[in-house]
């Protein structure tokens, strides 16, 4: 339903790339997580694909059709898409009503839809406040159902739950979702924190400094990383490094990056019990109780420091590290 | 706060629309009937009185006066570029000078008046009828009277005299009737003589020119110099001030006319032509002819304390009591002529 | 797949024209239109630059020149420093303490900006002169008279900051009452004192907007005519007149404009340096209206009287001057006419305030919707009128519509239609001129009310399905209201005063009040002067008490 190839944006003349030859499709009735850090191009994707910026190069297909290329370009008002932005941007001089009305002002049953909305939302009673009267949680509800009104073909948050506190926000974030679902519209949903996307999106695409390095189901962004830094998105992992390769003497495949999931490193009191194929002693420097589980500074023979996690409660103060090769992770030399 | 806006602004425009409906009413009616019911003015009078005549003109002829003031500079450079579609019937200055320059850019046209011919004196009036003299004012001395015998004044030139050091007064070079004076002495003298004597006046002066001509007079009284050189008729103003100190402070002053020996003291008019394009052609030599009627000069020298041109008109009595004077009768196209060397002979000898 | 081609291909030049192609739409041709339209003049007499100067110009630069510069720097140093120290300082006091009279007081200071400073320049000379209010007020205490002469440099210095210092004061108010509060509680839980809050951490924040009024006292202080004239000192605004009226060489004073233009952009362009440096650290929260502090003792005293300073130096001094002479000449100058010539300026000011505000906003959002950066910029070109003499513009007004006009008539004779002219002599051409003089006026407030209103409002409204003008009208005009009347009422007041460009392009039988005070200054009647000079500071003070509602409704 939406085709984007090999789309490019520059904010100074081509000198630094804020979205650099991204392609990817998504199928409608689909939710898409974009995950990124601040900076890493994930705004100037959304405002490309809504109309708000316009590309120098590459193409936005949606539906079929063509809404930005270079030598096409639908503005942002026919393309309909629902857009959530993370500061809400709800029209403060209109009443909440009056807000989710603005976009279906040529329905018919414009009162009676945005009034569905709103109680979609939860807020229904709240229509005559105005949006300075609501906190954020109910703020970002009402731009939710704004946005939602109109039936967009694609909807796309952005950032929506940033502004939020932890608590409210996984709250919201399951709320607004159970709302999503009722609707079956195409979302793209842009988010800095790995924890929301898995949650929610049926595919998560990652961006790093304006380029897609990986677009994939959660299960197969822990399983099979691109790239170190995909891995480590989705649960704490070990870079190893020369030294560490020294220290385990475990002899690796030169020009490839290496790493170790933080679970898959065997911890045990001796190396008679410990059934892997590297492992080396190690001294535990520092213990930190965190809840279940015991996070442990450990020097290495070689001297190296390694922080790793276990259940054990019981840790000698020498103990035995160690993993296996099936269970290293080989990415492309970044 | 919007519906008060908005309703000053429909207010405004109605006012604004109203003055362009009447506009358009004036050119229609105008239209319609005659062209000669109306006279376009340019002038660079800006006095009161005036207002008061061309009433008088409007009764006495049915013919309306339509006024645009400005500085006769700015008039000639409107003038300029409307060309032939200038509605200017009738260009008044309060100087010859200017007079004579729009002459010389070809605004003005020559035309036949016996009146204006016979009543204006020949050295008031330019050779080839394109303008003609309304009033006169004489560029005169002012000074203290507990400081300064009058027998020791003579002449423009004296002024140079190493006895007026720091004791002369006068205003900036950038006013037309110190421009107009410094023209005559080039006619009259020379240019290498009128630049001395810009230094010599320059080296005596009590300070830097500023300030009006009535600025001068009470920086007079004040003490600052001990004589003024300034216009006759700004005097019978303030004797004739609503203000009692002006009247005490003019009091003080006596006036001097130099050059009675020779040439004359040097006198400049205020005066009108009829603008080349000019749409209502006989109703502008109507109006110039009315403006040296005698009533009209009466009011004149009554409310502006002007020397009248028409020589059947007594001066008002503040001025008859100043006496009668010599009067310079350069041809007074020639202030014209020499304005722009005046000015920059001005620059050079660095009399601000 | 293309990864290498396409870095490099999207800055070719083919793409480039593909890109330029598809991003230009009407909004770019309609700003091209517009800011060609405001920048005709300065176009016209940019051409004439071309042409030479004329054969004075040697003799300018040898004679008049350096006295020129030397007076215009002089009067932007002096006129700086009075107008940061007036206009500074009683923004403070008047934000951060609560004392006796502040609320009139606030509105009080705006005030000066109501008498146009060549008036309170010949207000100033009655009071000083031999025979004016000071020396008879000494001989009233039987105590000599001191006279002090303030027809000079340092007088004229005085007279324009004291008339223009209200630009500083209205700037930099808005940004304590709005601004300062959060940055100021900071400073107070960090224990850091009253003074060293206010030098270390209030002033350099508040530069930006210090420095935007600041400019605007400078383009004025350049600009000024009347005054200089009077006070017998030489400036560029002075010299142009003198090369154009009394050397007769238009296109030397084109080029003494040049230069001074030169001077102003330089001026901007300082402005738009200092801008840009704060918009890294102005944070976008909307904060809290600042706490007043109730001075003690001798500070009580201290502000006080450092606020009602300027007051009196700027209006209530120059406004009793006015009215005593006011009172002795009322017999022979008030009449009905006055009346009426008060509505005419009301209604002139009102309308081409409305027009001229009208003019910036489409010059704002057309350029904003035309998505190019490159028109962006050129639509700066716009705001350059108030840089330039009013003199000058009105005759960069007269040179293209003279030739519409002479087209227009001479397609109309073909058509058997005898006309006189259409657009010159008619309030078209005045509208017009005031419309390219004040654009800036207009622009200024219009668009930093614009820039408060975050991106995301607007384009949320056009994601929701609806287009440019609709957004305008719908949403973003309410809420850049408040901007968008604070720019109608500045206009209003500045036309209320203008003169040169009035003289020159006004209709038969509309006066100004300004004229009126024009023409009898320019007699040496500068007390008959005063009552339409009243006229014009009454007129005036009614929107500068509605601005400041405004403000401080914000």
């Amino acid at each position: 339903m939406l085709t984007i190839d090999s789309l490019s944006k520059s904010f100074d003349k081509g000198k630094n790339f804020a979205l650099e030859d991204v392609s990817f499709n998504l199928k409608a009735g689909q939710v898409c997580a974009i995950v990124g850090e601040s900076g890493s191009g994930k705004t100037t994707l959304v405002r490309l694909i809504a109309g708000l910026e316009r590309p120098d190069h590459g193409s936005i297909t949606m539906g079929g059709k063509i809404i930005a290329s270079l030598d096409k370009f639908v503005q942002p008002e026919k393309r309909k898409i629902g857009l959530v932005f993370q500061e809400y941007a709800l029209f403060p001089h209109l009443t909440i009503l009056e807000n989710v009305l603005y976009g279906i002002s040529k329905l018919k049953n414009k009162k009676t839809r945005a009034q569905e909305m709103l109680d979609l939302v939860g807020l229904g009673n709240m229509g005559s406040r105005y949006p300075h009267q609501l906190s954020g949680g109910q703020q970002q509800r009402v731009a939710l159902a704004r946005a939602l009104a109109p039936e967009p073909s694609l909807l796309i948050l952005d950032e929506p739950f940033s502004n939020l506190d932890t608590m409210l926000r996984t709250q919201l974030r399951n709320e607004v979702f159970d709302i999503i679902k009722k609707t079956e519209v195409t979302v793209l949903f842009v988010t800095h924190d790995t924890q929301d996307a898995l949650s929610v999106a049926d595919e998560i695409l990652i961006l790093q400094k304006g380029k897609v390095i990986q677009k994939d189901v959660a299960a197969n962004l822990y399983v099979k990383p691109n790239t170190l830094y995909v891995a480590s998105l989705f649960g704490s992992t070990v870079h190893i490094n020369k030294n560490l390769q020294n220290a385990f003497r475990c002899p690796l495949k030169q020009d490839c990056c290496h790493a170790i999931r933080n679970e898959k490193i065997i911890v045990s009191p001796s190396s008679a019990e410990a059934d892997c194929e590297y492992i080396t002693a190690a001294r535990v420097i520092k213990k930190i109780q965190l809840g279940d589980s015991t996070q442990l500074v450990l020097k290495l023979e070689s001297g190296e420091q390694l922080t790793v996690m276990t259940q054990d409660q019981n840790i000698a103060d020498t103990i035995y590290v160690g993993f296996n090769s099936k269970d290293i992770l080989e990415f492309e030399q970044e | 706060m919007k519906k008060i806006l908005i309703a000053l602004a429909t207010f405004s425009i109605v006012v604004a629309c109203g003055d362009q409906n009447k506009k358009k009413d004036d050119q229609s009616s105008t239209a319609e009937t005659t062209t000669s019911q109306v006279v376009n003015v340019y002038t660079h009078r800006h006095y009161e009185p005036d207002q008061n005549i061309f009433k008088m003109f409007e009764e006495k002829t049915g013919i309306k006066v339509k006024v645009i003031n400005a500085s006769a500079d700015e008039l000639i450079q409107k003038m300029k570029m409307e060309g032939k579609q200038s509605p200017a019937d009738v260009l008044i200055t309060v100087d010859a000078g200017r007079l004579s320059r729009a002459k010389d850019e070809g605004l003005l046209q020559s035309i036949e008046s016996d009146i204006l011919e016979k009543e204006i004196p020949s050295h008031l009036q330019d050779v080839d009828n394109q303008w003609f003299g309304l009033t006169k004012r004489a560029r005169i001395i002012a000074y203290a009277k507990d400081r300064v015998k009058p027998e020791d004044l003579s002449t423009y030139e004296d002024l140079v005299n190493k006895k007026w050091k720091g004791k002369i007064l006068v205003r900036s070079s950038s006013n037309i009737y110190n421009q107009s004076l410094m023209a005559s002495i080039i006619a009259n003298n020379g240019e290498a003589a009128a630049k001395s004597w810009a230094e010599g006046v320059v080296a005596n002066m009590a300070r830097s020119p500023k300030g009006s001509d009535r600025d001068q007079v009470k920086a007079v009284v004040a003490g600052e110099g001990d004589i003024a050189i300034v216009n006759s008729y700004y005097i019978g103003k303030m004797l004739n001030s609503p203000d009692a100190e002006e009247v005490k402070t003019a009091q003080q002053i006596g006036l001097f006319f130099p050059n009675q020996n020779d040439r004359g003291t040097h006198i400049n008019v205020s005066g009108a032509g009829v603008a080349k394009y000019a749409p209502n052609k006989e109703n502008a030599i109507l109006f110039i002819e009315y403006l040296i009627s005698a009533e009209a000069q009466q009011v004149f020298t009554e409310a502006n304390y002007e020397y009248p041109v028409l020589e059947s008109v007594e001066p008002v009595k503040d001025i008859k009591e100043w006496g009668e004077f010599k009067e310079d009768k350069l041809g007074l196209n020639k202030l014209g002529k020499h304005n722009k060397k005046a000015v920059l002979i001005f620059d050079e000898a660095g009399w601000k | 797949m293309k990864q290498a081609g396409n870095k490099s291909e999207a800055f070719s030049l083919k793409t480039r024209i593909k890109r330029l192609k598809r991003d230009i739409n009407k909004w770019s041709v309609l700003t091209l239109t517009i800011v060609f339209f405001l920048a005709l003049p300065i176009i016209f007499i940019g051409v004439e630059l071309f042409s030479g100067p004329g054969e004075t110009w040697g003799h300018i630069v040898k004679y008049l020149l350096p006295d020129y510069i030397w007076n215009s720097f002089y009067l932007v140093i002096v006129c700086s420093f009075l107008v940061l120290i007036f206009g500074v300082s009683s923004a403070w006091f008047v934000s951060r303490y609560d004392f006796l009279f502040r609320k009139q007081m606030e509105w009080l200071l705006i005030l000066p900006l109501a008498i146009p400073s060549y008036i309170v320049g010949y207000a100033y000379a009655g009071i000083f002169d031999y025979g004016g209010s000071m020396d008879l007020l000494f001989r009233q205490l039987g105590l000599e008279f001191i006279r002090i002469d303030i027809m000079n440099r340092a007088g004229l210095a005085f007279i324009l900051s004291i008339s223009l210092f209200p630009y500083v004061y209205v700037s930099a108010r808005a940004f304590f009452l709005n601004q300062a509060n959060n940055l100021l509680e900071a400073s107070k839980m960090l224990g850091v004192g009253e003074r060293k809050t206010f030098f270390k951490l209030m002033l350099p924040l508040a530069r930006p907007a210090i420095v935007a009024g600041l400019v605007l006292v400078l383009m004025e202080v350049l600009n000024d005519y009347g005054a200089a004239k009077y006070y017998g000192v030489n400036t560029f605004t002075t010299g142009i007149f003198r090369s154009w009226f009394s050397l007769e060489e238009p296109q030397t004073a084109v080029y003494l404009s040049a230069l001074l233009i030169l001077i102003i952009f330089t001026l901007i362009l300082f402005e738009k340096w200092q801008v840009r440096k704060i918009k890294f650290t102005s944070s976008k929260t909307n904060s809290t209206q600042i706490q007043r502090k109730e001075p003690k003792g001798v500070m009580q005293w201290v502000i006080f009287s450092a606020v009602s300073l300027p007051i009196i130096l700027g209006f209530i001094l120059p406004v009793i001057q006015l009215i005593y002479w006011a009172v002795i000449t009322a017999s022979t100058v008030f009449d009905m006419e006055f009346i009426m010539i008060s509505l005419q300026s009301f209604a002139i000011a009102i309308v081409s305030a409305i027009i001229t505000v009208f003019f910036a906003l489409l010059l704002i959002y057309f350029s904003k919707w035309s998505t190019l950066t490159t028109i962006k910029n050129i639509s700066r070109i716009g705001v350059l009128g108030y840089a330039i003499p009013g003199a000058v513009i009105a005759i960069g007004i007269m040179i293209p519509t003279l030739a519409l006009d002479k087209w227009l008539i001479n397609m109309l004779a073909k058509v058997g239609v005898d006309s006189g002219l259409i657009i010159n002599g008619t309030l078209i051409a005045l509208l017009y001129a005031y419309a390219v003089r004040f654009l800036a006026v207009a622009y200024n407030p219009i668009d930093s009310t614009a820039l408060k209103v975050d991106n995301s409002i607007p384009d949320s409204s056009k994601v929701l399905g609806v287009g440019n003008l609709k957004t305008f009208l719908k949403i973003e005009f309410p809420l850049i209201k408040t901007g968008v009347f604070s720019a109608v009422i500045l206009v209003f007041i500045d036309v209320m005063k203008e003169l040169p460009l009035t003289l020159i392009l006004k209709p038969y039988h509309i006066d100004t009040l300004a004229v009126k005070a024009f023409e009898y200054a320019s007699d040496e009647m500068v007390m008959e002067a005063s009552i339409p000079s009243l006229f014009i500071i009454f007129t005036a003070m009614i929107p500068v008490i509605f601005l400041n509602k405004l403000l401080i409704k914000k």
